[in-house]
Order: structure tokens, then C-alpha cells, then sequence
């Protein structure tokens, strides 16, 4: 994978660099991170690490910014990868050993990126949110067409009497629109969270409805959520 | 305006999303969980799993990471 522009890539470029002229990284990383003669360098290279995240991940979305220049894209690498040091060195004391710290930290940068790259991509977009029309084009390679054809129809009906009206326009925006999550998020005044709620709890809704109306088998009973990880 | 619903959006609509699990508790999770998904392509975390299939930012997220940490493990080691 390559920049357009540089024929490098920049994450792996600098790693090397930084590689090359560093000793090895802390032992402790979070001990480094907090005190002591060793705290710059620990510094310096968590900052390196995180650009390192924030270009993957930039680069891994490059094509929803195809305006972008070199410049640009640096430009957002570097916010980015400041924001996470921020957001690292303020959790440092929730990091628990989980993982390696250079993953756990890693996580920060990618995610970052990938909410600033959305961001961007849907800056000039406008994100219209209303009841609308739905017709059904289900293509010519779904097998059991007319099967298909009564689930979507069924669909159709659940989301006009099962959701309200909120949950309605969040899940068509996210699912059916394609609008980023964290777009929305923006331009509602919430968060990736509450949204995710709203339509996992319009999914229950639509999924309840089509079981009643036989079009979806009746759920299994489940067991308690075991948190194994 | 007037939506056109796919057989992808179908499938996405109707998706079984439970267990819950909240983006908050995924990205608590996804260091982990992308270590033992990077070693291991098949590993099952079925909780983490319901979710990232529900949730197309996150799982781009989880997909970049677990990227991230195979490109590290065969290339040099980040400083």
C-alpha cells in the first residue's frame, strides 16, 4: 500500500526510522508514561506509535477523501494521532494489561482517524432525515425472489408500525442511507452510542414484528450474557 | 425523496443484534479481542462478534486493528 502522491508509505516509513534510531521500547510503558528521567522518550514514542495507527487507518480510508492532498492528509494524521495522545495519557491509569499497551494504545489513533475521516468525507453532505418512499429492488441474483419479495414487504410494514417515528428515520439514515454513525451522531447532537442503541432496539422491533406476523422463526430463548474476555 | 431497499439493506434491517453490547463496551474490548483475532483468524467471541456485524464503524475499527497488529508482526516492530 502506497500514498498516491509519496509512492511511500508514511506509517511505515517512519517506523523504520524511528526503529532504527531508538533503543527498546519500555518495559512498562505505563510507568515510563508517568514518571522518571526516561518520560520524553516514552513520550516520543507513544506519539510515534500513534501516528503510525492514525496513518493505517487513513489510508485504509483513503478513498472517501479523494480531494485530500498529501498536505491534507498529514494535516489530519498529525491531529489525529495528538487527539489519542491525549485521550492515551488521560486512561493511562484504566489500562489493565489486557492486551499489549502498544495495542491498547494503538485502538485510540484508529479510531480517532476513523471518526475525523467520516468527519470529513460527509462535511459538504447533506444527511436528509425523513419518512420517505420505499420501493424494493432485490436484484436479479436473490434466489427465492418471491420469498424475498414477501420479507421485504413485510419489512416495509413493520418499519411503518413498529418504530417510532425517531427510530425510524436513525435506522433508514445509518442502514438504508449509509450514513456514518458518527455523522449522525454529529449533526443529532448525541453520541455513537445512544445511535447504535436506537437501532439495535428498532431491529428488536422489526425482528419481534416479523416473527409475529411468521415471516422469521420465534427467537431462541437465550442465556445470560457470560463475559468470558 | 424515495429509498430503495436491497437485499443487503433487508438483511441489515432484520439483523439479530443480542446479546446488546454498546460501542463504549466493544471499543473496551477490541484491544483484546483483536490480539486473539490477529494470532487466530477463526476466533469466536460471540458477543463481540453479534456486535460488529450490527455495527459497520466499528467493525471497520476492529478490522483495521487486527491489520495493524498482522502488519507489525511481520514487519519490523514499531518503536
Amino acid at each position: 500500500m502506497s500514498t498516491p502522491l509519496t509512492g511511500a508509505v508514511p506509517g511505515t516509513r517512519r517506523r523504520t526510522s524511528a526503529a532504527a534510531d531508538a533503543g527498546p521500547e519500555p518495559a512498562d510503558w505505563v510507568l515510563a508514561l508517568t514518571a522518571g528521567p526516561g518520560r520524553e522518550d516514552a513520550l516520543r514514542r507513544l506519539h510515534a506509535l500513534l501516528v503510525r495507527a492514525a496513518w493505517h487507518q487513513v489510508l485504509r480510508m483513503r478513498g472517501m477523501l479523494p480531494g485530500a492532498g498529501a498536505v491534507q492528509l498529514e494535516e489530519l494524521v498529525q491531529q489525529t494521532a495528538d487527539e489519542a495522545m491525549v485521550a492515551v495519557l488521560g486512561k493511562l491509569s484504566t489500562f489493565e494489561g489486557r492486551s499489549r499497551f502498544t495495542t491498547w494504545a494503538y485502538k485510540f489513533a484508529l479510531v480517532q482517524a476513523a471518526v475525523e475521516v467520516r468527519s470529513q468525507a460527509w462535511r459538504s453532505r447533506q444527511v436528509v432525515l425523513e419518512d420517505a418512499e420505499l420501493a424494493v429492488d432485490l436484484g436479479p441474483s436473490v434466489e427465492a425472489y418471491a420469498e424475498a419479495a414477501d420479507l421485504a414487504g413485510a419489512v416495509q410494514t413493520a418499519l411503518a408500525e413498529a418504530l417510532t417515528p425517531h427510530q425510524r428515520r436513525v435506522m433508514l439514515a445509518l442502514v438504508v442511507d449509509g450514513v456514518p454513525i458518527d455523522v449522525l451522531a454529529e449533526r443529532l447532537g448525541t453520541n455513537r452510542n445512544a445511535l447504535y442503541k436506537t437501532l439495535h432496539d428498532a431491529r428488536v422491533r422489526v425482528r419481534t414484528h416479523l416473527e409475529g406476523s411468521g415471516h422469521l422463526p420465534p427467537a431462541r430463548p437465550r442465556r445470560r450474557r457470560c463475559d468470558a474476555s | 425523496m424515495r429509498r430503495v431497499l436491497t437485499a443487503t439493506h433487508l438483511a441489515s434491517l432484520t439483523r439479530d443484534t443480542r446479546p446488546w453490547l454498546s460501542c463504549e463496551e466493544c471499543f473496551e474490548r477490541l484491544d483484546a479481542y483483536a490480539e486473539r483475532r490477529a494470532a487466530d483468524p477463526a476466533h469466536a467471541d460471540p458477543v463481540m462478534d453479534t456486535h460488529l456485524a450490527g455495527c459497520s464503524a466499528c467493525a471497520e475499527e476492529a478490522e483495521s486493528l487486527v491489520a495493524l497488529l498482522r502488519e507489525d508482526a511481520v514487519g519490523p516492530r514499531p518503536r
